[in-house]
C-alpha cells in the first residue's frame, strides 16, 4: 500500500469521521420521518434530555481510559440528589444544598477509587456492588416520594432556555465541560497519565506516575460528574426521586465506548464520546418520531452498543494489517502486562 | 494453629482456607438465623423454611450457571433478564397450550436459555466484546424481547393450568420440589467442575488465560460453554420462576443477576476467575436468600435488601482480596524456602 493511499485510509477509518457520517445519516433518517426534525429549535433542543447522560459518560471516559470501569454512576447521581433534596426540604437554601449534593457524590466516588485504586480490588465487582448498595440508599434516604419545589434561579441549569428561548441551557453546560474535560485529558499531565496507566500500569508506576492516586482521583471525578449531572437531570425534570437515572447506565457505556473509548483502557477522545452523545441522542429521538417502545429502543441501543466494539475491533485488526477473525480466542482481560497495550501505545496512544 | 499452616503443603494450605472461607458463611449464616429468629416472631417456623428452601432454589440454580462464567473471568449479567424472558415464555405456553407436559415446557424454557447463552458466548469469545459490556447490551435486548412479547399485559396464577401450580406446591418426600431440582443442578455441577475434563478447562482459563491457550485449551469454545450453560440454567431458572411466581409481566425478576452475583461472590468464587466451589456458591445463596426473607419478615423495605446485596458484594470481594494476597505470598515464601514442586495449583 503506497503512503498516500494509507493516510487517507487512516482519515476515512477514523472513528470521529464515521461517527459524524452516522449522525448526517440518521439525520436524513429523521427528515424522512419528521419534516420538523430540522427546525433549528428541535436541533438544539435534541440533546437537552441527554445532558445528565453525557456528563456522567464524561467522567466514565476518564475511568475507562485508565482501564477500569464504574457502573455505580447512575446510582450516585440517585444518592446524590436525594441527598439534594432532603437537605433542600429541610430548609436550607438551594445552593449550599447543591454544593453538599456535589461533595456527597464525590465522596461516594471517591469510596469506589479507594477500593479499587489502594485495596487494588476489581472495579467490575467493586462498582456492581456500590451500584446496588448506593440505589438502595437512595430509596432509604428518600423512599417512594419525591421533591419538586425547587426554585427557578436554580433549575434553570438543566431545563432553562436563552436567546429567545431557543438555546437550551443545559446544552452550554454540557459543551463547557465536554471543553473542559477535553483540555484536562489531552494537553495535561494528569491526562497524560490516565493513557499511560491504562496502557500499562505496571510500566507506569516503574516510571514514576503515582498510579494509586491517579487511580483514586479518577473514580471520585467520575463521582463529580454524576453530582453535577444529577444537578442537571434535578433541573430538567423538575423533581428529585430516589429511582432517577434508573435504566440510563446502558445509554452512558454506549457513549463511552461508541465514542471510540477502548475497553481495554488507553485510548479513547474527548471529542469521541461528544459525538457519540449526539448520535445517541438523535437516535433515540428519530425512534420517538418513528413511535417506538422504550423497551424496543433499548434493544436499538444494545445492538448499538455492540456494533461498536465489533466495528472498532475490526477497524482495529485492519489498521494491524489484515483481518484476523476471532478464531475463539479469549483476549487477556489483564491490565497489568498486556503485551498488546504495550506495543499499541507506542503507536496511536492519543487519537 | 500457625505451626500446623506453617507444615503444610500448599495445596494443602490452599485446601484448608477454603474450608475457613466455607466454615465463615457457615458461621455467618448460624449468626443471622439467631438474630432473625430473636427478632421476627415467625422467622423460625417450619413454613418461613419451606419458603426459603423455594427461594434458595431459584438462586442456585441460575448460581451454578453464573459460577461456570465467572471461573472463566467472565461475568453474565444477563441472567436476569433470561429468567425474566423465559419465565414468561413458559407461562404464556401453558395458557395457550394447557394440554402440553409440564416437562416438555420446562426443556422448551432450556433450550431457549441455551439459545440466547451461545449468543453471550459468541458475543464474548468470537466477537471479541468483553463480557461485562456484551452482557449489559444482552440484558437490555433480552428484557426488551421480553416487554414486547408481553406488550404490557401480565399473565396471572388462575390463567395456568393446576397441575402447573402444583409443581412448586409439591413435597416429594418432604422436601419442596424446587429445593429437589436445585440440590440435583448443584451435585451435577459440582460433579462437572471436579471431574469432567471440559469443566476443569474452567479453572485453567480463569487462572490464567494465556497459559491455558498454550497447554493448548480451546478456550474461545469453553467460554462459549460456559456461557451457554449460564443460559440453560437461567433458562431452568425462569421455568421455576414461573412456577413459584406465577404471576408475570415484562418485570419479572428484574435485577435478579445481581442476587444471583451476589450469591456467587459471597461464596468464595473469586471474581478474577480461577478459584471457587458450588459448595460455597450454594451457601451463599442460602445466605443471601436467608437475609432477604428475614428483612421481609421484619418488614424493611425492598431497597434495604438491595443495599445489603451490594454490600455484600463489596465486603466478599475485600476480604477475599486481602485472604488472597495473604496465601500468595504464604505460597511464594514456601516455594522459595523448599522449592516445592511446581504445578500447585491455586485453583482448589
Amino acid at each position: 500500500m503506497s503512503g498516500a493511499r494509507r493516510i487517507a485510509g487512516r482519515v476515512l477509518v477514523r472513528w470521529e469521521t464515521l461517527l459524524v457520517v452516522a449522525i448526517v445519516g440518521v439525520g436524513i433518517w429523521s427528515v424522512t420521518l419528521s419534516p420538523f426534525f430540522l427546525k433549528r429549535a428541535n436541533l438544539l433542543d435534541l440533546v437537552t434530555p441527554y445532558v445528565f447522560i453525557g456528563l456522567m459518560a464524561f467522567g466514565l471516559t476518564f475511568v475507562v481510559i485508565t482501564g477500569e470501569i464504574d457502573i455505580s454512576v447512575a446510582s450516585i447521581l440517585a444518592a446524590s440528589i436525594v441527598c439534594f433534596a432532603q437537605i433542600f426540604a429541610a430548609g436550607v437554601n438551594v445552593w449550599p444544598a447543591a454544593i453538599a449534593c456535589l461533595g456527597i457524590a464525590t465522596a461516594l466516588g471517591l469510596a469506589n477509587g479507594l477500593l479499587v485504586g489502594v485495596l487494588n480490588l476489581p472495579s467490575l465487582a467493586v462498582t456492581l456492588g456500590t451500584m446496588a448498595a448506593y440505589s438502595g440508599l437512595a430509596f432509604v434516604v428518600l423512599s417512594g416520594e419525591g421533591v419538586a419545589t425547587f426554585p427557578s434561579s436554580f433549575t434553570k441549569f438543566g431545563g432553562g432556555y436563552l436567546a429567545g428561548n431557543e438555546l437550551p441551557v443545559a446544552l452550554l453546560v454540557m459543551l463547557g465541560f465536554a471543553i473542559a474535560l477535553g483540555v484536562l485529558l489531552h494537553r495535561t499531565r494528569f491526562g497524560r497519565y490516565l493513557f499511560a496507566i491504562g496502557s500499562n500500569r505496571e510500566a507506569a508506576r516503574l516510571s514514576g506516575i503515582p498510579v494509586t492516586r491517579v487511580r483514586v482521583t479518577v473514580f471520585a471525578l467520575s463521582g463529580l460528574m454524576a453530582g453535577i449531572a444529577g444537578l442537571v437531570y434535578v433541573g430538567y425534570f423538575g423533581s428529585a426521586r430516589a429511582d432517577a437515572a434508573q435504566g440510563s447506565l446502558l445509554d452512558i457505556v454506549t457513549a463511552v465506548v461508541l465514542g471510540g473509548v477502548g475497553i481495554f483502557g488507553g485510548t479513547g477522545s474527548m471529542p469521541g464520546v461528544l459525538l457519540a452523545l449526539i448520535l445517541v441522542a438523535e437516535v433515540r429521538n428519530g425512534m420517538q418520531l418513528a413511535n417506538l417502545s422504550g423497551q424496543l429502543q433499548n434493544i436499538v441501543i444494545g445492538a448499538l452498543l455492540l456494533a461498536a466494539i465489533i466495528a472498532g475491533n475490526l477497524i482495529g485488526s485492519a489498521q494491524e494489517g489484515g483481518f484476523q477473525p476471532g478464531k475463539l480466542r479469549r483476549r487477556r482481560k489483564g491490565v497489568t502486562s498486556d503485551k498488546r497495550a504495550e506495543a499499541k501505545v507506542l503507536v496511536d496512544s492519543n487519537p | 494453629m500457625i505451626a500446623r499452616f506453617r507444615a503444610m503443603k500448599p495445596q494443602e494450605l490452599a485446601a484448608a482456607a477454603f474450608r475457613l472461607r466455607e466454615l465463615g458463611i457457615v458461621l455467618a449464616l448460624v449468626g443471622v438465623v439467631i438474630f432473625f429468629g430473636a427478632r421476627a416472631t415467625n422467622f423460625l417456623t417450619g413454613s418461613n423454611w419451606q419458603d426459603i428452601a423455594q427461594n434458595v432454589s431459584i438462586v442456585v440454580v441460575v448460581a451454578v450457571g453464573e459460577t461456570m462464567v465467572i471461573l472463566t473471568r467472565n461475568i453474565d449479567l444477563s441472567v436476569g433478564s433470561i429468567v425474566g424472558l423465559c419465565g414468561y415464555l413458559v407461562a404464556a405456553t401453558l395458557v395457550h397450550h394447557p394440554s402440553i407436559p409440564v416437562e416438555v415446557v420446562a426443556l422448551i424454557s432450556i433450550a431457549i436459555g441455551l439459545g440466547l447463552g451461545v449468543v453471550n458466548g459468541l458475543l464474548v469469545a468470537v466477537a471479541r466484546i468483553p463480557a461485562i459490556i456484551a452482557t449489559l447490551a444482552t440484558l437490555a435486548i433480552f428484557r426488551g424481547i421480553d416487554a414486547e412479547i408481553t406488550g404490557g399485559k401480565n399473565i396471572t396464577a388462575y390463567q395456568l393450568p393446576d397441575r402447573f401450580l402444583r409443581l412448586a406446591a409439591s413435597k416429594p418426600a418432604g422436601f419442596p420440589a424446587l429445593a429437589w431440582i436445585a440440590v440435583g443442578v448443584a451435585v451435577l455441577g459440582a460433579a462437572m467442575l471436579r471431574w469432567a475434563p471440559w469443566a476443569r478447562d474452567f479453572y485453567a482459563i480463569g487462572s490464567n488465560p494465556d497459559a491455558a491457550r498454550f497447554a493448548g485449551i480451546r478456550a474461545g469454545r469453553r467460554v462459549i460453554t460456559a456461557f451457554a450453560l449460564s443460559g440453560a440454567l437461567a433458562g431452568l431458572g425462569g421455568f421455576l420462576f414461573a412456577s413459584r411466581f406465577p404471576t408475570l409481566d415484562s418485570f419479572a425478576a428484574n435485577g435478579f443477576e445481581l442476587t444471583v452475583i451476589t450469591a456467587v461472590v459471597i461464596g468464595g468464587v473469586n471474581v478474577f476467575g480461577g478459584s471457587g466451589t458450588i459448595l460455597g456458591v450454594v451457601l451463599g445463596a442460602v445466605l443471601v436468600a436467608t437475609i432477604s426473607d428475614g428483612f421481609t419478615l421484619l418488614r424493611l423495605s425492598e431497597f434495604w435488601k438491595i443495599f445489603f446485596n451490594g454490600l455484600a458484594i463489596v465486603v466478599a470481594v475485600t476480604i477475599d482480596a486481602l485472604v488472597t494476597r495473604r496465601l500468595q505470598e504464604a505460597l511464594r515464601r514456601r516455594r522459595a524456602g523448599l522449592l516445592v514442586a511446581p504445578g500447585a495449583g491455586a485453583d482448589a
